[in-house]
This record gives C-alpha cells, sequence and structure tokens, in this order.
C-alpha cells in the first residue's frame, strides 16, 4: 500500500474552487420552500394552535401541524438500544411527532411547517400562525429532572427516568474495595456541547406518485443508515425511499440520525406534489441539531499498597434532551461499558447507568460518542490517584498498563482488547513532548509570573461495529477499462475519495487516477454501515482491499483465456496479467478494455466482509500555560501518538487528528451549552455566545505514529476519526489540574473558561 | 424591489431584487453561484466571504443593493482558467480542507489577507483569520497554507 | 428580515429629509450591527436610508490640534492610516482590534458610536480623547455624548458626520475580547492629554465609563502598580454567562495595567 504523505485529495479540486455540491446548492425544478415554526419555551402544553392565518399570506402554499403528524402516524422514531436494563426493562421511548400535538419539550422543536413559494415568504408567514401555551415548568438539568416532584416529560416515562443499566460484577467490586489500600473517588461531567458542522442542517423531499417512492436529498452519514431510520419512522418501505447525500459539510454524529423536518417535509412533498426544500438556519441548528455528551460520571477506584489497580465503579447520568435519538442511548452506554477499565488492567469493574430526559435538545451521537467520556472519567481518576498516593503519573499507569502478553485480552465488561503496545506509545510520547524536562519549564514560567502544567491520557477506544450485518463495496468497470469503486458510507472531510480508491488502485497496481470512488448512489444500494464511529477505513476500506483481491482472482481466467493458457498458469503484479514464464502479457487495463460492452462487465466485483471493533489507542500530551491575572490558557504544546493501525495515508490521518483535538480542546476551555434553569431558554444560541475553536487555540501539535496493525480486517487499520476527541479531553484536563495545583487549585468541571480559571485562583487565595 | 447591477467574477449582472436580499442569496440563488456558502447568521463564520472591490466582505451581512455598481469576486473567479491561485493551491498541498464548507471563505479571507499583508506572522495570521470558522481542521493546515500561498506569491 | 425600502442617499442633506420624512426609517452605514439585527427580525424599519457611501461623511485629516475623522470611514482605513498612526496610534491599534477583518472591512466609526453598545471599541477611544461629536445639528461632547447601554444624545434625525478627536501626548488601548463574538469583555483606553489623564473603560459595564479614581491614582504617578487598590465598583459592572461582575472588573483593571505599561513603553 503505498504511503501518501502529501495531500492533494482527489475530493480538494472542486471543493476549493466552489463547485462542491451541498444540499442547500441543489435545487429542483417546481420546488416550494418550508419554514419552521419552533417552541419559543422548553415545556408547555399546547392548548391551542390555529395555523390558518398563515395561509392567507402572500406566496404560502400550505401549513402542516402536529394534526398532519399524527394522520400520518410519524409519531415514534427509532431508538438502536439493543439491550434490556436493569431487571430485563426495556428502555421507555417517548412518543415525538414530527411536528408536536400536544405539548412542546425543548426550546426549538417543531410545531408547524409553513410552505412557499419561496424561503422568505415562509419565513415571514410564521408569526401568523397563533398558539395557546400553557407553561408546564421546565427542566433542563439531570438533577432538576430527577428531583421528586419535578414537571414529567413524558406520561409513560415516570420520574423522567426512561431506562436503568448495569454492568459488571458489583459483588467483586465491593469485595475488592474492602481490602483496598488506598480508594481515589471523583465525580465528572462531560458537558453538553453542540457539534456544530459548518454547513447547516437542510432537506429537499419529492415524492412520486407513480411509484409511491420518495427522494431525499440531505447530508447524511450514509445512506442506508438514513434510509433505515427515514423508514422506521413513517412506515414507508425502505425501497420507496432514495438518500441522496453529496458533500456534507461535517457531520461528527450529528448527522447519524433522522430528524423531525424529513418526515414532515416528506408529509408536504406528498401531499402537495411538488418538491420541498428547507435549509436551516445557524440559530435553528443550535436549538434543534442533536448535542453531544452530557454525562455525568462518578468514579472510585481501589488500589493495593503498590499503587496496583483492585478494582473500580462508575455510576453514570446520561443526559438524553427531551426525546431520544437513534444513537444516544445506546452509544453513551455501550461505549463507556466497553471501555472502563481504559488501558488498565482492573480484575474487577462495575457500572450503573441511568438514562434522563430533559427539557433541552436530544442528544446524540458526538465524536467519539461516550469514548471520551469514560476515558476522561478513567484518566481524571489515574491522575487523582497518583497525586493522593505521590506516585508519578506516568509510572502509576505503567504499573497497570495491560501487559502485551494478554493480548487479545477479554475485560471484565464487555469486549476483547486486539494487541497494543500501550506501554510503547507511552514512552514515545514522554520522549517527544520532553516529560522529564518540564519542571524546569514550570519553573521559567513561573518566573514570568504564569502557571504552566502539564498532563497526559493514556486512552484506547472500541470502533463501531456497525448497524448493519457487513458491509459490501462493489467495483464496477466501464467502457474504458476505469473502475468505479461504489459505498454506502459517505465522506464528510474524512477524504475516502483519496483512500479508498488508493486501497484499490495499489491493490491493482494501477493508476490512482484509474479509480473514481461513488458514495451514497441510490441505484447502488449496497448494504453497509454509515461513517461513524471511526470505523470506515476499517470497515468499508478493508472492504475495498477485499473487493480487489478478489477482483484480480475473477478477472485471472479471463486474462487467461485472452492469453490462451490456464488459469493456474497466470500471475498478477503491479497490473500486469502474466505467464509464468513472462512471455505472454496483458495489463489490466487492457483486459477490461477488451472486455467491456459485455453486460453486465465480466470483471465486476461484489465483496463483503463483516467488520467488527477495532481497538485505536494512544498517548497524547499537553502543556497548558495559564495567565492568573485574566485565567487565560495558552496551551503549549500537544504531542499525540496513536496506534491506529496500519496508515493509508498520513496528511489525512494528522489532518483527523488536527481536528479531534481542536474539538476536544473547544469542549475544556470554551464550548458549553447553555441552558436558563429558572426558564429553560437556551443561552448558547449563536457563535456570538457558543464560542467555538479558532485559529491559535492550538498553535501546532506533534502528530507521532506508533502503529500495530490490527489483524481484525484485511487492512490493519483501527481508525482514528475519534481518538482527538477521546484522548484530548482528559490529557488537556490533567495539564490544566496539574497548573493549578500549585495555586491551590483542585479539580475544576470543563470548561476552563477564563472566568471559571481566575475565580478559582482567587478563591483558592482566600482560603 | 429595486435594480442592480453587479460585475461577478469579471461579468456584470443586472437584476431586480427585494430591497431586503442579502448579496449571499443573489449570488447564490440568482446567478447560481453556489460556491459562497453561510454558515451562520451572525456574521462569525465567514463561509460566505466575497471580495467586494477587493476587500473580504462578509455577504450575508451586506444588502444586494448596496453592492450595486460592485465588483465582486466570489471563489468561482479566483482561478485564472485552469491556473489555481496561489492560496486555492496551498489548501490543498497543505491539507487545509476537510469537508470543505467553510473552504470558499477561507480562501477568499485569506487571499484578501495576503494582499495587504505578504509576509505574516503567525500571530497575524491568527488575527487575519478571526472572521472564519472552521470544524474539521484544527486550523493548523490552514495556517500552514497561509504560509505556504506567502511563498507562492512570491 | 422584513420588508423595507432601501435608499441610497446622495447627499447629507438628502438623507436628512428622508429621516424627517419617514419616522420609522433606519439610518445604514456599514451595516454591520444593523444588518444582523435585521435578519434576526428585532427591528422592522420602514426605510433604510444608506448614507455608507456619501463622501461629506469620509475622510481623515489633522486640523490643528485635533484628528478628524469622518463618520463613514471605515475601520481598516483608520487601522492602516499612516496620518492615524502617526497623530495616534493607539486610535489606529483599536480599530484594528474591532471584530474581524471582514467586519474592519465595511463597519464605520460613526455607526459604532451612534450606536453605543456598552461592548463596542471606539465608545472608550472617544470618551478617553476628549473627543467631539459633529453631527448635522450640532457639536456633542464625548461626555454628554454617551448615555448608558444603546443610548446617546442623538435626537430623532440627527446624525453624525464625523469625530474629532484630541490629540494626546500618548495614549494606549488594551482590548480582553470576547472569545466567541470578539467584542470587548473589557477594554481600557488611557489617554494623556491637554486636560490631564483619562481612562475609559468599554465592555465591562452598562455603558462606556471614565475610571475616576484610576485617572486620579495615575496622575498623581503614572505607573501601573498604582491600580492595584484603586476602587472599582463590581456592581456596577455586567454579569452574563461568560463573566461574572468580579471577573469584569478585574479585567477592566488587568487592561488597564497594561495599557499604562503601553504607553510607557511607548
Amino acid at each position: 500500500m503505498s504511503d501518501n504523505h502529501t495531500a492533494n485529495r482527489r475530493e480538494d479540486l472542486r471543493l476549493i474552487t466552489g463547485r462542491g455540491r451541498y444540499t442547500a446548492d441543489m435545487n429542483l425544478p417546481g420546488q416550494l420552500h418550508a419554514a419552521f415554526l419552533r417552541a419559543d419555551r422548553g415545556h408547555a402544553e399546547i392548548v391551542s394552535i390555529d395555523a390558518r392565518p398563515a395561509l392567507t399570506r402572500p406566496g404560502v402554499v400550505a401549513v402542516f401541524t402536529g394534526a398532519d403528524a399524527i394522520a400520518a402516524q410519524y409519531t415514534h422514531f427509532p431508538n438502536l438500544m439493543s439491550f434490556a436494563g436493569r431487571n430485563g426493562g426495556q428502555i421507555l421511548k417517548p412518543e415525538r411527532p414530527v411536528l408536536a400535538t400536544k405539548a412542546v419539550r425543548y426550546v426549538g422543536e417543531c410545531i408547524a411547517m409553513v410552505v412557499a413559494e419561496s424561503a422568505l415568504a415562509a419565513q415571514d408567514a410564521l408569526d401568523a400562525i397563533e398558539i395557546e401555551y400553557k407553561d408546564l415548568g421546565a427542566v433542563v438539568t439531570m438533577e432538576d429532572a430527577l428531583a421528586a416532584g419535578a414537571p414529567q416529560l413524558h406520561a409513560n416515562i415516570p420520574g423522567n427516568l426512561c431506562f436503568e443499566w448495569e454492568t459488571g460484577d458489583a459483588k467483586a467490586v465491593e469485595q475488592a474495595f474492602a481490602k483496598a489500600a488506598h480508594i481515589t473517588k471523583l465525580k465528572v461531567l462531560t458537558t453538553r456541547v453542540a457539534p456544530s458542522p459548518m454547513e447547516p442542517r437542510g432537506c429537499t423531499v419529492s415524492y412520486d406518485a407513480a411509484s409511491e417512492s420518495y427522494d431525499i436529498y440531505t447530508p447524511s452519514q450514509g445512506m442506508m443508515m438514513l434510509r433505515k431510520q427515514c423508514a422506521t419512522l413513517t412506515g414507508v418501505p425502505e425501497e420507496k425511499l432514495r438518500v441522496h447525500s453529496h458533500d456534507v459539510g461535517g457531520s461528527f454524529g450529528q448527522r447519524s440520525g433522522v430528524y423531525p423536518e424529513h418526515g414532515a417535509q416528506m408529509i408536504a412533498a406528498k401531499r402537495l406534489g411538488r418538491p420541498v426544500k428547507w435549509v436551516g438556519s445557524r440559530a435553528e441548528g443550535f436549538m434543534s441539531d442533536a448535542h453531544g455528551r452530557g454525562l455525568e460520571i462518578a468514579g472510585e477506584l481501589a488500589l493495593d499498597s503498590d499503587g496496583k489497580f483492585l478494582a473500580a465503579r462508575y455510576e453514570f447520568l446520561a443526559d438524553m434532551g427531551a426525546y431520544l435519538t437513534p444513537t444516544g442511548s445506546i452509544s453513551h452506554l455501550r461505549n463507556p461499558a466497553t471501555l472502563m477499565t481504559g488501558v488498565y488492567k482492573t480484575p474487577a469493574l462495575y457500572g450503573s447507568f441511568k438514562v434522563v430526559l430533559t427539557n433541552t435538545v436530544p442528544i446524540a451521537a458526538y465524536r467519539g460518542a461516550g469514548r471520551p467520556d469514560i476515558a476522561y472519567a478513567v484518566e481524571r481518576l489515574v491522575d487523582r490517584a497518583a497525586d493522593e498516593l505521590k506516585i508519578e503519573r506516568a509510572e502509576l499507569r505503567r504499573r497497570n498498563f495491560i501487559p502485551p502478553n494478554e493480548f487479545p485480552y477479554k475485560t471484565p465488561t464487555v469486549g476483547v482488547y486486539e494487541p497494543s503496545d500501550f506501554a510503547g506509545c507511552l514512552e514515545q510520547a514522554l520522549k517527544t513532548a520532553d516529560w522529564s524536562g518540564f519542571e524546569k519549564r514550570r519553573a521559567a514560567a513561573k518566573q514570568r509570573g504564569k502557571l504552566r502544567g502539564m498532563g497526559l491520557s493514556t486512552i484506547i477506544e472500541a470502533t463501531g461495529a456497525g448497524v448493519f450485518p457487513k458491509d459490501q463495496v462493489a467495483i464496477e468497470v466501464d467502457v474504458t477499462g476505469k473502475l468505479t469503486v461504489y459505498t454506502v458510507s459517505l465522506s464528510s472531510g474524512q477524504g475516502h475519495e483519496t483512500t479508498f480508491t488508493s486501497v484499490v488502485a495499489d491493490t491493482l497496481g494501477i493508476p490512482h487516477e484509474s479509480v473514481t470512488l461513488r458514495e451514497c448512489d441510490p441505484a447502488h444500494a449496497l448494504i453497509g454501515n454509515h461513517t461513524g464511529g471511526s470505523r470506515s477505513m476499517a470497515g468499508v476500506g478493508s472492504v475495498c482491499k477485499i473487493a480487489a483481491d478478489k477482483m484480480i482472482e475473477q478477472a485471472k481466467p479471463l486474462a487467461a483465456e485472452e492469453l490462451e493458457l490456464e488459469p493456474s498458469q497466470v500471475d498478477y503484479k503491479g497490473g500486469v496479467f502474466r505467464s509464468h514464464d513472462g512471455e505472454k502479457s496483458i495489463s489490466f487495463e487492457k483486459l477490461a478494455q477488451k472486455l467491456a460492452g459485455r453486460q453486465p462487465h465480466p470483471m465486476n466485483t461484489l465483496a463483503e466482509a463483516t467488520v467488527g471493533s477495532t481497538w485505536p489507542n494512544g498517548c497524547h500530551i499537553a502543556e497548558v500555560e495559564i495567565d492568573p491575572d485574566t485565567g487565560v490558557t495558552e496551551i503549549a504544546s500537544y504531542v499525540a501518538v496513536d496506534d491506529s493501525g496500519t496508515v493509508i495515508n498520513h496528511a489525512i490521518v494528522e489532518g483527523q487528528v488536527h481536528g479531534g483535538v481542536t474539538q476536544g480542546a473547544g469542549q475544556i476551555f470554551h464550548e458549553h451549552v447553555i441552558y436558563d434553569r429558572a426558564s429553560g431558554q437556551l443561552q448558547t444560541g449563536s457563535f456570538m455566545d457558543y464560542c467555538m475553536p479558532r485559529a491559535g487555540l492550538l498553535r501546532d501539535m506533534n502528530v507521532g505514529d506508533h502503529p500495530l496493525p490490527s489483524k481484525l480486517n484485511a487492512i490493519g487499520a483501527k481508525g482514528v476519526g475519534e481518538s482527538g476527541c477521546t484522548a484530548s479531553l482528559p490529557a488537556l484536563a490533567n495539564a490544566m489540574t496539574d497548573a493549578l495545583r500549585p495555586a491551590g487549585v483542585g479539580h475544576l468541571d470543563m470548561p476552563y473558561t477564563p472566568s471559571k480559571v481566575w475565580h478559582s485562583i482567587q478563591a483558592a487565595k482566600r482560603r | 424591489m429595486t435594480k442592480i447591477e453587479l460585475t461577478v467574477n469579471g461579468k456584470i449582472h443586472s437584476r431586480e431584487v427585494e430591497d431586503r436580499a442579502l448579496l449571499v442569496d443573489v449570488l447564490r440563488d440568482q446567478l447560481q453561484l453556489t460556491g459562497t456558502h453561510i454558515g451562520c447568521d451572525t456574521s462569525q463564520c465567514g463561509c460566505c466571504t466575497v471580495h467586494v472591490n477587493g476587500r473580504a466582505v462578509k455577504s450575508c451581512t451586506m444588502l444586494a443593493v448596496q453592492a450595486s455598481g460592485a465588483e465582486i469576486v466570489t471563489i468561482e473567479g479566483l482561478a485564472k482558467g485552469d491556473q489555481l491561485h496561489p492560496v486555492q493551491q496551498a489548501f490543498t498541498d497543505c491539507h487545509a480542507l476537510q469537508c470543505g464548507f467553510c473552504t470558499p471563505g477561507m480562501i477568499m479571507a485569506i487571499s484578501a489577507f495576503l494582499k495587504d499583508n505578504p509576509h505574516p506572522t503567525d500571530d497575524e495570521i491568527y488575527h487575519g483569520l478571526e472572521g472564519n470558522l472552521c470544524r474539521c481542521t484544527g486550523y493548523i493546515n490552514i495556517v500552514k497554507a497561509v504560509k505556504r500561498s506567502a511563498e507562492l506569491m512570491k | 428580515m422584513f420588508q423595507f425600502n432601501y435608499v441610497k442617499a446622495k447627499s447629507l442633506t438628502e438623507a436628512q429629509a428622508l429621516v424627517a420624512a419617514n419616522p420609522e426609517a433606519k439610518l445604514l452605514s456599514g451595516g454591520m450591527t444593523l444588518i444582523p439585527t435585521l435578519k434576526q427580525r428585532l427591528a422592522q424599519p420602514s426605510h433604510l436610508v444608506d448614507i455608507g457611501g456619501l463622501s461629506e461623511l469620509r475622510g481623515i485629516e489633522v486640523k490643528g490640534d485635533q484628528l478628524v475623522i469622518g463618520a463613514a470611514t471605515q475601520h481598516v482605513e483608520v487601522a492602516t492610516s499612516a496620518v492615524v498612526k502617526k497623530a495616534i496610534p493607539a486610535l489606529a491599534y483599536l480599530a484594528n482590534h474591532i471584530g474581524d477583518p471582514q467586519v474592519r472591512n465595511r463597519g464605520t466609526l460613526g455607526g459604532s458610536v451612534a450606536n453605543n453598545d456598552p461592548a463596542a471599541d471606539y465608545p472608550a477611544a472617544v470618551l478617553a480623547l476628549d473627543a467631539t461629536i459633529v453631527t448635522n445639528q450640532r457639536e456633542i461632547a464625548a461626555a454628554d455624548f454617551f448615555q448608558g447601554m444603546f443610548a446617546t444624545a442623538l435626537q430623532e434625525g440627527e446624525i453624525v458626520v464625523r469625530v474629532k478627536f484630541n490629540i494626546p501626548k500618548r495614549a494606549a488601548y488594551e482590548k480582553f475580547p470576547h472569545p466567541a463574538s470578539g467584542y470587548a469583555m473589557a477594554g481600557s483606553f488611557v489617554a494623556e492629554g491637554a486636560k490631564g489623564l483619562r481612562v475609559a473603560i468599554t465592555g465591562a459595564a452598562s455603558g462606556v465609563f471614565r475610571w475616576a479614581a484610576a485617572e486620579k491614582a495615575l496622575t498623581t504617578k503614572l505607573s501601573a502598580d498604582v491600580l492595584e487598590d484603586v476602587p472599582l465598583a463590581t456592581d456596577d459592572m455586567n454579569e452574563d454567562i461568560h463573566a461574572t461582575r468580579e471577573y469584569r472588573a478585574n479585567l477592566a483593571r488587568v487592561m488597564t495595567k497594561r495599557a499604562v505599561k503601553k504607553l510607557l513603553a511607548a
């Protein structure tokens, strides 16, 4: 496999010249435009709604309300929770009409949809809709939602608690804690954040009455997952739904699910017989795009007198917002449960989980989806134990790493780790970051009046095993002998057009330009998973390799026929079929051209594989410097050493690490969705108040590689999309804690805003 | 409705527009120049950046009527035929884009910025990028691309 | 955005007449605050009278001991003007730190001053430099002009034409930008002028204000150290999800110290 160090991705040219095709860029003949009336309060009964006045406004064609959602029976959203809870209880699923009927449960919930001849006309008419509300009292924190006498969001979900689950061995953990020499405790929050891909959400739906089928143009993470979810929501058979996603402006998990707007526009497109287009604004995004994280994790770690881990237990509270998204609940339970032991040998483990509903935007998977949260809880706990026991932080980790000879390692909860070299990643990172020379830099910073700190994290992830049973890849040969690779995963920045085609071209030994990728072509509805859970290279990329290998084997008899040989007499190397003696040969391209015109082309290949979780891991080290006068933190240096398995394209892998770490840094220092506890109003509803990372937050990053190719897939990839988030939350928080310790400041919850940091230093001074 | 005349990427366009129409909407919906993107509604993200009379402007915060008579360059007009603008070239060379949605605005902002400051320091680059958000790259490769552009423009 | 009629004024007189004839009209200059406000449907003017292109409102020149800048002069012009850099470099620095490059390319001095956003940068310079705001009707001293959050002495139909800044002996501006919006969470303009030393704080309270106690202390001894214990009423500061009153008061103090250090180093 070639290792392309230079970027120049295949997708770049159209994107840098303004010729990308994002959802809002596409228009259909005769299309109408939709605008949504959204709840302006957190929790209220809809006493009455009169949409008729909007119909009299110029350009308005129709108005839809909850009554239309009920009539269509678009009321139950898919939820992927696949296991039973405590005492066999199933997750309690709230009813969620695509347009609210009896009540609104978060600011931003869709209530009505105006469809008009122009987007402005539709927006103009929204204020003509008359609604009478009766406030029910909003609960925007889990504490408030679980309190006795709290307002109830859904009649079928008593106490706003929709699921309870436990995993591990409570008794073994209890016994281990009883004999522990030391117990460390820490409760942490991973704050609710807004994923905010730069392309706002949007959708255009058209309906074909003759075939009773729908075309849905929308950004997604892969068409089959969204198609299946749309089918579940609407009852329309999957084969009657065609999802079209072309260029997608970032996803990060936020596009992993079907949204109410998809369903509402399907109703309108069918009723009106014209395509219906909606392009969301950023304000709508903040109040209705799925949020991420939102976990409270109380951890306890039991150690013996040598600092060896004996047991750990965690209590999780997962905020799901007002309704359940497809991915939120399962990813925030299964992923932490799988990774509760981290990279350490912990003989006994126990976790208990509560899934809570609040009057906030529903939560879905967000870059890491529970993995950063548990890594943060574990790594903060380990750092605190090191501090309490006065054992050097890297040393405490070394003592507890799962040793190389114990792989594959079955964790005490769920999951079997593949071979990893945790100590190797750690040592490489420590050396690169000059860990041992840190105290000198701290002293120098002190001279300048600054607080400097260093922190590390050693982490592991389980990549997404997928929702579909297998991943299929098709390769088709056109009349010129060129190849088109079809997949149903979807790049939203990950560069599949470059990497998947290079896997195929390099396996075949043909020029990269001879291979083109088409993802999510509705005419090629293969079985396969969406892009998510860092799985696409290990899952789909490896099937690209299998497909190319299969293509060679499939073509050998055809080449033999051309060369008048037996198939067993033909070798394939460097793009050429040859007789053993090298006398006769035909190139791949020539053969493909010769056979062109047969329908289907006899070299066309369909390959598939079932690819489960792989286990990317690594060590990140951050160094920070705080200005105590203002509480402002500068990230002084950042080192990432990742075992992502086989790397197909270094530039792209580095880019993923840059982006993931920056999103982690955004969450650690600034990003935080805030609701007013009293009124339920969203206070961070725009980029004026929700602080996104900007240029200069991370000035540079040293990205190192410590690959141990995976044996769990054909290509050896482990995945890299989420490791930046997962490793950076704890590395940065540990660095901040280290920097603040000399000032007398203990654990702080993220985000470390300047105001919070300054206050914590002032409070410590007063103590 | 008001009649306006815009010179966009060297071509003169006359259009009747609503007085409240934003420049970005006219570029996208009436002139089909969809390379200029809309990423927010509070003038923060910079995805809609175009050049108006040589200066970088957020086309979501300018009325089309205000731009009447102006010379406008959008991302579609930056390359000279097949010859990419140095900033475009640097973006692909440095892997300074992932999803590509913020990219047109970034490139337009940077190409204007480098005209005024052809040899920026790192801090000047951060200052020059304050009007543009990117969610994918962490900006590290974008900053590299700015420096690379400066080299290419020498 | 609601509907409105756009009129491009050909002269100040015409703009005046249009505003007088249409009580619901609003003046449009760079539009950096007004257009986002309209997009959020927070205002519904009948007319927008565009005065951004009026040559009468443009220009930068030194007249005697004053630097005179036309109201429609964009921030970028002030930031890069050789005249401003020579006369009041702190003002060029301030202009170069408003918003972001795209905002500086459109936003204007007059728009900023007339809007009087409590977190805007220009009001700090106007107040600290004891500037005079010249309108189509009269001249208003800075001290009388700013009247708290978004409030000014401007009457209906009154249009800011230019601002006359007194050129100080030396001055400096330091700002702590809001991490998301870029507005001043606290900004301090310190100027040593003919009438003494002035400290104007923006961003921290409901409107720009002079920090009298700091002025007094600095007049006694021009050194950042003297500001350590100078009283600053925390209760008057703004508090929101980003910063407490105490933190804003601290920022005002720290920014003032830094401005003094910068002024002394210049």
